[in-house]
């Protein structure tokens, strides 16, 4: 792949995957650093992002908001992150988020031969037919998704396994072994190592939301049409899987586009960039 | 827009099934800690006849309880089992927690929370008098499968009479995960977990949380 190397990158893009080892480093063990200012040791807990959102039959409002206060690290970071895609893309969901770095740097030390490619599959109606389910099963009394298939609690087990007996605890139960294949299956062994964020992270289904209904005011990685030849290199390279040629112009779906700058990086014509959408 | 429509319909089903199919070797229980003898918010079952089960026990400490509780998985007959705190595996020492060593749960306080995961290795029993293997049982195989005997009576009766007694040879019924305060030797949490028959286990989608 011919790297575009005529304009220097920014700071985000070419230091991207060690941010990525950096935010790991401080949430995951052996460190699992952060957490441990609310006594926690894992997202497990008060960081818990998934719960706090999602309705039970039977609960009252009131514990309902109870969940609110229980995951209040969890509930600070989900509204952090949904206020700082509107304005600025999905810098978590492409820097920071341990989870999602860990599958995608996983997925690219792992050599070529081991990847499957899920690009055929249409991400976003799969993605929020998943989070419907996320969303209404719990609230109709079918059972729950949350907790039960979860990557934020199976990604720091696999790396806490290797010291802990308590998080080797975790892939001792058929449920373990299932998360454990998941984000094997989808994460490591994906190529670009995002097809878990792609079309089963609930954080994700929110982020794109909020990527989407922020189009107008926030910056985004955008295609400039009069400089894409359409060589479909930027399309190979995306993680997500969110650049389709149309009509030779390669088109950003912003529902499952993050900044990560890959598709920047092979863009021989410049006709990528990050900023402010023309309107 | 079919393709749009497949997958997304493909989606729900996959995700359908996931939510409402319960695997039948692990439960979670989520109580309170409590001076008072404490609450579990539903029994956990999980189904019998597999060789590990996990129980995954959360609780928060209700004030004013404080002090030190030493936990133990009760029921009979006795269950191998190790009990794992998720504690962080280098400790800054940045906030105060709960240490958990040697089963006892060290320093509770007002609004803790702990997470124990409970992995219990349940004991092969004779089908017909329920007693649990020991050295010098003896082995008889039924339909490719080993059974164990205390005694030649009970392998008679086996032989006799199989159909009553396939089955059996698993635990069955109520353990109870205890947490006991270790100076006044009174429980402040009682979970119970119940080893149920296959197809028995009536809470599809785990209360979780």
């Amino acid at each position: 792949m011919p790297a575009n190397t005529t304009t220097k990158k920014s700071f985000l893009v070419r230091y991207r995957y060690w941010i990525m080892l950096f935010a790991a480093l401080l949430f995951l063990p052996p460190l699992s650093f952060l957490f441990q200012f609310t006594a926690d040791s894992n997202f497990c807990g008060s960081w818990c992002p998934r719960m706090f959102f999602s309705w039970r039959k039977g609960m009252t409002g009131g514990e309902y908001l109870f969940g609110f206060l229980r995951s209040y690290m969890g509930v600070a970071l989900v509204f952090g992150i949904l206020g700082s895609t509107f304005f600025f893309g999905r810098y978590w969901c492409s820097h920071l988020c341990p989870i999602g770095g860990t599958m995608e740097g996983g997925s690219r030390i792992l050599p070529k031969f081991l990847k499957i490619n899920y690009s055929g599959i249409p991400a976003s109606s799969f993605r929020y037919g998943y989070f419907a389910v996320f969303l209404i099963a719990p609230a109709v009394g079918l059972g729950s998704l949350c907790c039960n298939y979860c990557n934020f609690a199976t990604v720091p087990r696999i790396v806490g396994a290797a010291f802990s007996p308590g998080d080797m605890a975790y892939f001792l139960r058929t449920a373990g072994l299932i998360n454990l294949g998941l984000v094997v299956g989808l994460g490591f062994i994906a190529k670009g190592g995002r097809a878990y964020c792609n079309l089963l992270c609930p954080i994700g289904a929110l982020d794109a939301l909020s990527n989407r209904l922020g189009l107008r005011f926030g910056k985004r990685i955008s295609v400039d049409g009069a400089r894409c030849n359409g060589c479909n290199a930027c399309a190979k390279v995306c993680p997500t899987w969110s650049i389709e040629m149309k009509e030779k112009k390669a088109e950003i779906d912003q529902l499952s586009c993050m900044p990560c700058g890959e598709c920047e990086k092979v863009c021989t014509k410049e006709a990528i960039h990050y900023g402010k959408l023309a309107r | 827009m079919i393709k749009k429509i497949a997958f997304f319909t493909l989606a729900v089903c996959i995700s359908l099934l996931g939510a409402t199919y319960r695997w039948a070797d692990s439960a979670h229980s989520i109580g309170l800690i409590k001076a008072s003898g404490g609450e579990a918010r539903h029994p956990s079952s999980v189904e019998s006849g597999k060789t590990t089960y996990t129980l995954i026990s959360t609780a928060t400490v209700m004030p004013p309880y404080h002090g030190d509780a030493r936990v133990v998985l009760e029921g009979d007959p006795e269950m191998d089992y190790r009990i794992y705190s998720s504690d962080p595996v280098i400790d800054f020492g940045i906030r105060r927690h709960p240490r958990f060593r040697d089963n006892i749960l060290y320093d509770l306080q007002p609004k803790d929370r702990i997470a124990l995961w409970v992995v219990m290795k349940p004991p092969v029993l004779d089908p017909v008098c329920g007693m649990a293997y020991q050295e010098g049982f003896t082995k008889h195989n039924s339909n490719g499968k080993d059974y164990f005997f205390c005694s030649v009576e009970c392998r008679e009766k086996f032989i006799a009479n199989p159909w009553i007694y396939r089955g059996r040879e698993y635990v069955r019924g109520k353990y109870t995960l205890a947490f006991y305060d270790t100076k006044t030797e009174k429980p402040v949490l009682r979970v119970p977990l119940i080893f149920t028959g296959k197809g028995e286990m009536k809470d599809a989608g785990e209360h979780h949380h």
